[in-house]
């Protein structure tokens, strides 16, 4: 576990960056994330992406399946690849705040 | 010290680290890729150094923690040896003591098995990663500090050792630079099998020390026994994922199917590495239009366990392997199914078929079946109308060791593709004498650090270069869709990988998936272009 500051945010996140404590994301928390990611502004589309992942993270647990997201958000996944360049799994979950997903995927 | 020069005994050298990579004598790989270079290996920060040795060849994968004093080290020296004791004794190790006698007392360092083994070759050869060299080092330890007199002989054979930190930390860290692919064994004159031993070191540290890579250990089996699946999917998650799949099939096909679950009245039980839920959905939507188009009465499981085949157990930890296989066996009992059917995933149907011939017993002992087997008899006995143009695109396939030299399952799935697929070709070679894909015994799902790029470029280094051959240059042009054909979980994540590693799509337009997928891509009952040519994977 690591500290990760920026601004004035201040989170625990595991070695790949993400979260520790996924119940403190916010905002703020997402900016601070997204700066890790090469992604310096959250446009209207950055938080579509990200606002339907943390939904459906906090209702299943997991993050969700990614022809799922791209037929409900409507952004083929070279958008959310152009959204965050690292791609779902690794650049928007984790700003969305979500855990690294585990298992064959 | 070059890495070529390496003798066993280097391993118990006190430096930061012994191996060191060097993209340039790696081998090169074919057209269009004559002139790749592969970056250097990305040293890890002296934080993440901090957390764990890296003292082999600076790559992790599994977590070795580094101990702070003598005694710590003493310690942990005294705990591996307690633990190889017990490996070599019939009452801890009933499963694996004997082919793990006989592969210590057997070898005559002949090298066979290193010509065989694609990480050795495509490493540029780098001592440490020889078949040979890692069993060497635990034979000299069994040797010197197991048997009466092995200290006062180890001088005299001059096969000496130091059992100290260095050489315990480093043996865990060769075990999984392995990935039990089991050419070598394949190939031994005298029957050694170098990947049972790499297996019987993981297996140690994993039931002595506690150490094993996160991936298989916290975030795969024990989240697998927690959540229901190594994926955290849980069965009110299932149920969301299956009705999105079904509202998925009705648009992309027409067809109305409903996912069958539990029924009681099913002959057989599928079980798919749940990892297909997640990042292959077509390939258990395939299954589902097939099944269905077929009339078999099947079903699948929402109990807890039951809707993930995986068993990472298999690859580091035989208590583990143990939990999970019994919770899978109960399932079906409890179904009162006739045959399990596995999905399109190896080390799952090793661990239920092969490796459960000794645990699925008595009343649990359910006949198991490849789907490749299934898929067979559907196809061949003529139950699916198939119009093989559809598959008219340059097609390889890729054998998952574990289904095929693990297994003998070659012919089933290659009848099928001669059935339906017209540019059909093999890989050299193939068969039982397949490369393995680079990310077997879980390195697929290793995505932390470093490891990532070692995999990409050294251990899957052959396939993808066996990928590449099978097309002419012709072929080989982005302009000419192309597919590899993958039928296991673990072997399409590796070659996922390597396709965003090496611009595979868009230098050559190469595309992977399942077996499944082509059936139905060649299904006349379907709408035309099931397989998706895109350019993410």
């Amino acid at each position: 576990m690591a500290t990760f500051e920026w601004e004035d945010v201040k989170i625990e996140v595991d070695e790949d960056g993400f979260m520790e404590e996924p119940d403190q994301w916010n905002e703020r928390v997402a900016l601070a994330l997204a700066s890790t990611e090469g992604v310096d502004e959250l446009t209207e589309e950055h938080w579509k992406l990200i606002n339907y992942l943390r939904d459906y993270y906090q209702k299943y647990g997991i993050a969700p399946m990614i022809r799922k997201l791209c037929k409900e958000t409507g952004f083929p996944l070279k958008k959310v690849y152009e959204l965050f360049p690292s791609g779902p799994a690794k650049g928007a979950c984790k700003v969305a705040g979500l855990a690294k997903p585990t298992g064959c995927v | 010290m070059s890495s070529h020069d390496l003798k066993p005994r280097d391993i118990s050298k006190k430096t930061d680290q012994l191996v060191h990579i060097d993209p340039a004598e790696l081998p090169k790989l074919p057209y269009p890729y004559d002139d790749w270079v592969d970056p250097v290996i990305e040293e890890l920060s002296e934080a993440k150094k901090k957390k764990r040795d890296v003292s082999l060849d600076g790559v992790t994968n599994v977590d070795v923690p580094v101990p702070e004093t003598d005694e710590e080290k003493e310690a942990l020296v005294a705990k591996f040896l307690d633990g190889l004791r017990k490996l070599l004794s019939k009452e801890n190790n009933w499963t694996f003591l004997q082919p793990l006698m006989l592969s210590l007392d057997n070898c005559v360092k002949c090298n066979t098995c290193s010509n065989a083994c694609p990480i050795y070759n495509e490493s540029g050869r780098i001592e440490a990663y020889r078949p040979l060299f890692r069993s060497d080092v635990l034979r000299r330890i069994v040797n010197k500090y197991l048997k009466p007199g092995g200290k006062l002989t180890a001088k005299f054979t001059g096969a000496d050792i130091d059992l100290n930190w260095e050489t315990v930390a480093r043996l865990a860290q060769m075990s999984y630079r392995c990935t039990l692919c089991r050419r070598c064994a394949q190939t031994c004159p005298m029957g050694v099998d170098n990947g049972l031993l790499s297996r019987e070191i993981r297996k140690l540290f994993s039931q002595e020390l506690g150490i094993a890579p996160q991936e298989l250990h916290a975030d795969g089996t024990i989240k697998q026994l927690e959540t229901g699946s190594s994926t955290g999917i849980t069965p009110f998650a299932l149920a969301d994922l299956m009705e999105f799949m079904e509202e998925d099939i009705t648009e992309r096909t027409g067809l109305n199917i409903k996912m069958p679950f539990d029924k009681s009245d099913a002959d057989i039980l599928l079980i798919h590495n749940a990892g297909e839920f997640l990042s292959w959905p077509e390939n258990i939507q395939a299954f589902a239009i097939i099944f269905e188009a077929a009339g078999l009465k099947w079903t699948m499981s929402s109990d807890l366990v039951g809707y993930d085949s995986v068993n990472y157990g298999l690859f580091y930890d035989d208590a583990q392997y143990v939990k999970v296989t019994l919770k899978h066996a109960d399932i079906a009992k409890k179904l009162g199914v006739k045959k399990v059917v596995l999905g399109e995933c190896g080390h799952a149907s090793k661990s239920m078929m092969a490796i459960g011939d000794r645990t699925w017993l008595s009343e649990s002992n359910i006949p198991r079946e490849s789907a490749m087997v299934t898929l067979k008899d559907i196809v061949l006995n003529g139950k699916l109308k198939i119009d093989p143009e559809r598959n008219n695109f340059p097609c390889t396939l890729h054998d998952p060791c574990n289904l095929t030299r693990a297994m003998g399952i070659i012919q089933p799935q290659r009848e099928v593709l001669r059935k339906i697929a017209p540019q059909f070709r093999e890989m050299t070679p193939h068969g039982v004498e397949n490369y393995c894909c680079g990310g077997g015994s879980g390195f697929a799902i290793m995505q932390s650090h470093n490891f990532p790029q070692w995999r990409n470029m050294i251990s899957g280094r052959r396939k993808f270069a066996q990928i590449l051959n099978a097309f002419t240059r012709e072929e080989i042009d982005p302009g000419v869709n192309k597919y590899v054909c993958a039928p296991c979980s673990n072997c399409k994540g590796q070659i996922r990988d390597m396709i965003n590693y090496y611009d595979a799509w868009e230098k050559c337009h190469l595309q992977y998936g399942g077996l499944v997928e082509m059936v139905v891509n060649g299904m006349t009952d379907v709408p035309e272009g099931f397989i998706e040519w895109d350019d993410f994977h």
